[in-house]
């Protein structure tokens, strides 16, 4: 059942934001992990669903060079992570996709592989993009180390004593992956066969899982290396020590089109959290213990964005509005009067005249915090089936075409597209190494090969060929005529029904900023800091403060 | 282009097959490749998402789509729209010049008129005229026949098939409709409801000279390297730390 079905009462309705407000790209760049970001979705269904999680293959070396496998066990069924770790010199240590080396690299097996499988795996994952998997396999990654903490955290297990907090803060974990594919990448299983299983249907749950058991292999990794160095004397790391580690994870461009080429899945994602805020704020009263945990949450936000560090212009301008964001909400639930009717869309529409985007965004995942029951069932509506989607309705006229143009696109068909700066970029991919990459319009070669990435443009030369047609005539006639509309009808209809499946921005203007659609994927993953390293790379921190496998059936909430 | 076959820096695998060696793609890096292909031999963006689903169609359900649709954009490379397009009147959809059609425009055109009285409405019989390596129609008419509940026949010289809803048709197109072109007529009756089918069986193949060919008309989607995209590309502070 999709949500729109969900979303019965107009009571609920009339507290969703519009799409105008929520799908621009300041905002979205402003979003903060909440309790439906896809990491919290796994870590609830492995809890609820009694995994048995293990080891049972541990070959490393005392130069931490080896493999290992990691294995996930339901009734049903079994997934299995296997990790090979490598020896890497320092000067080949590069996060890019262009990187041709790593710490370690990863593949989640469907199942439970057999030596040969091993074997078979072994010639390939450590090379990633150069070797192939199976679609017995389904997902690829990579990881390095941080390279000072790592060796920090050895040290200091070897010789018998925990290392020094405020090293470990500063970095907040031992290895960032810096790619986690899925999806029928490189050879491995599609997304469409494996869907249909109910622990994998929300999004990028094997991803998830995948980058979930590599913190595991991190810490094993790190404990292992400091017993072969300290033998006898060494220690393992505290349980509270431990908990705190994340996965880094690296981002570049190439997440970026992803949003722009996914308009359904897009939808489903904002719909679902603008959803829940809706139904918290339509509460007619507050109860004691949701209260009560939202002080617990803005203590824990409060700590978080303490922590969190970047030396990115951008990003510390939002930590500034960010900090001083949850100091105000923190005096206002000091003084605040729970008592009035809906308390809650009290509360968020303070946030709303009060806060910055930042600050706003925060809220929402604070406020959504403590009611699991009432939200938590939106998790099963957050994937797409984009093919059901992928057909054009040619029967529709150029007369409704039109008025779904002005209807759902006005903040494209507002832009002047014969400016400079509002076609300064273009996107492309790059002949050398096929990745995504954005290029300045008037100094660099190559705007003839522009990828469609700016929806309001191609929206916008539709429209001007839609003013001059017959509108009697159906879509399908249109077409016949103009072929090159193909891509934007279909967005179109797509978005007639998808209010939230389109980014509200002109993605090649000048003043653009990648990082903000990264952020929101991010957040979406369930990341908890981010930190930009350019207009168009972040680095981020996932699992940290989240349960361990040993751990997860022990948690009281998730 | 660096085909260095180590070199492991490049977004994709795919160039990685040599020779015979099997080359089985997911349905996800069938529908990526084959779109890139189509649009380096110059369809649309959204016509190329056309051959993209089509050709991962054939391959989910074990029939070589990439090879299919390699067949044909090598004779259509370069060709103008008119001369790929059909041209609609009630009874016949034939090309204005008599040439051969494209399949993935004649595919999606079907399905974009499947509503209108042009269309393959129930009880109507229409000349399509010649039609290029016309198994790659076969993913539309598929669709088509189950969202409309159709049986759709597909006729040429002494010899027809029926997409309806037994699925033992798919055999004798593949065998018969993986050719250079046909002279086609296609007629529609009222069918049956479809189930939808099950496609994680054996998904086919291809070849590592289909995926070399494919390849090298995606590359011109491609923006060649400059000092200025490299630098840009990553980030501005070290990573080794």
């Amino acid at each position: 059942m999709p949500v729109s079905k969900l979303n019965k009462t107009a009571e609920v309705r009339r507290f969703m934001r519009p799409a105008s407000e929520v799908m621009r790209l300041e905002r979205m760049g402003s979003s903060h992990p909440t309790r439906l970001s896809f990491l919290r979705i796994l870590l609830r269904r492995l809890k609820s669903s009694d995994w048995q999680i293990d080891r049972p293959v541990w070959n490393v070396d005392a130069k931490g060079v080896g493999h290992g496998v990691y294995r996930v066990r339901s009734d049903e069924r079994i997934y299995s992570l296997v990790a090979f770790a490598h020896d890497l010199p320092d000067e080949m240590r590069s996060d890019r996709v262009i990187a041709t080396a790593w710490d370690a690299t990863f593949t989640l097996f469907d199942g439970e592989p057999t030596p040969d499988d091993i074997a078979r795996l072994a010639k390939n994952v450590p090379f990633q993009e150069a070797g192939r998997i199976s679609p017995k396999e389904l997902t690829l990654a990579r990881a390095n180390r941080s390279v000072r903490l790592f060796k920090h955290v050895v040290d200091a297990l070897s010789e018998g004593r925990q290392p020094d907090a405020s090293e470990m803060n500063a970095v907040g974990y031992l290895m960032r992956t810096t790619a986690v594919y899925g999806s029928g990448k490189f050879g491995a299983s599609d997304r469409e066969d494996i869907a249909q299983r109910p622990e994998l249907s929300a999004p990028f749950q094997v991803e998830m899982l995948t980058v979930w058991l590599i913190r595991a292999f991190t810490v094993d990794i790190v404990e292992h290396m400091a017993a072969a160095k300290g033998g006898a004397g060494a220690v393992k790391l505290d349980r509270d020590t431990r908990r705190s580690l994340g996965v880094g994870n690296s981002t570049g461009l190439g997440m970026a089109p992803f949003i722009v080429r996914h308009p359904v899945l897009l939808n489903n994602w904002m719909l679902a959290r603008e959803e829940a805020l809706a139904r918290v704020r339509a509460q007619t009263v507050a109860e004691p213990d949701a209260v009560l945990a939202l002080n617990d949450v803005h203590a824990s936000a409060m700590q978080n964005a303490v922590a969190w560090r970047s030396e990115h212009p951008v990003q510390v301008k939002k930590l500034q509005d960010l900090r001083r964001d949850l100091d105000l909400i923190a005096d206002q639930l000091e003084t605040f009067d729970w008592a009035v009717t809906r308390p809650w869309n009290e509360l968020w529409s303070w946030g709303e005249s009060t806060l910055t985007f930042e600050g706003q965004e925060a809220l929402l995942a604070l406020m959504l915090e403590p009611h699991g029951p009432l939200i938590d069932d939106l998790a099963d509506h957050m994937g797409a089936d984009e093919a059901a989607c992928f057909r054009i309705d040619g029967a529709m006229s150029v007369a409704d075409l039109r008025s779904v143009l002005e209807q759902s696109y006005g903040w494209a068909l507002e832009i002047d597209f014969t400016t400079p700066e509002n076609t300064a970029r273009f996107w492309y991919v790059s002949e050398e190494k096929l990745e995504p990459r954005l290029g300045e319009r008037a100094t660099e070669e190559g705007a003839s090969l522009e990828q469609p990435m700016c929806i309001a443009r191609l929206v916008a030369e539709l429209y001007a060929t839609v003013q001059d047609y017959d509108h009697t005539k159906p879509v399908a006639a249109l077409l016949l005529a103009h072929p090159e509309h193909r891509y934007a009808v279909r967005r179109v209809q797509i978005t007639k029904n998808h209010s939230y499946a389109e980014v509200h921005d002109n993605l090649i203007a000048a003043d653009m900023l990648p990082i903000d659609l990264l952020r929101c994927k991010l957040a979406y993953f369930g990341a908890s800091q981010f930190d930009p390293r350019s207009d168009r790379w972040v680095r981020i921190n996932l699992f940290a403060g989240a349960p361990f496998p040993g751990d997860i059936n022990a948690e009281s909430t998730l | 282009m660096n085909t260095n076959p180590e070199d492991q820096t490049r977004g994709d695998s795919t160039p990685f097959f040599h020779g015979d060696e099997p080359a089985p793609l997911s349905c996800n890096e069938t529908a990526s490749l084959c779109m890139k292909a189509a649009r380096g031999a110059g369809m649309s963006w959204g016509m190329a998402e056309e051959a993209g689903f089509a050709s991962a169609w054939l391959v989910a359900h074990c029939i070589d789509g990439p090879s299919c649709l390699y067949a044909h954009l090598e004779r259509a490379d370069g060709k103008v729209w008119g001369d790929l397009c059909p041209t609609i009147t009630p009874t016949s959809w034939r090309n204005t010049a008599d040439h051969a059609i494209c399949p993935i425009i004649l595919g999606a055109t079907i399905c974009d008129y499947a509503d209108l009285p042009e269309g393959p409405r129930p009880d109507t019989t229409i000349q399509l005229g010649r039609v290029s390596m016309p198994i790659l129609l076969v993913p539309f008419l598929a669709v088509l026949a189950r969202k409309n509940a159709l049986g759709i026949t597909l006729k040429w010289a002494d010899s027809s098939i029926c997409i309806n809803h037994d699925e033992t048709w798919l055999e004798a197109a593949a065998r018969h409709l993986t050719v250079q072109q046909l002279d086609l007529t296609l007629s529609v009756k009222a069918g049956q409801v479809q189930k939808a089918n099950n496609q994680t069986a054996l998904k086919s193949r291809t070849t590592a000279g289909t995926i070399a060919a494919l390849n090298t008309l995606a590359m011109r989607t491609t923006v060649p390297a400059s000092d200025a995209s490299r630098s840009s590309a990553g980030s501005t502070l070290s990573d080794n730390d």
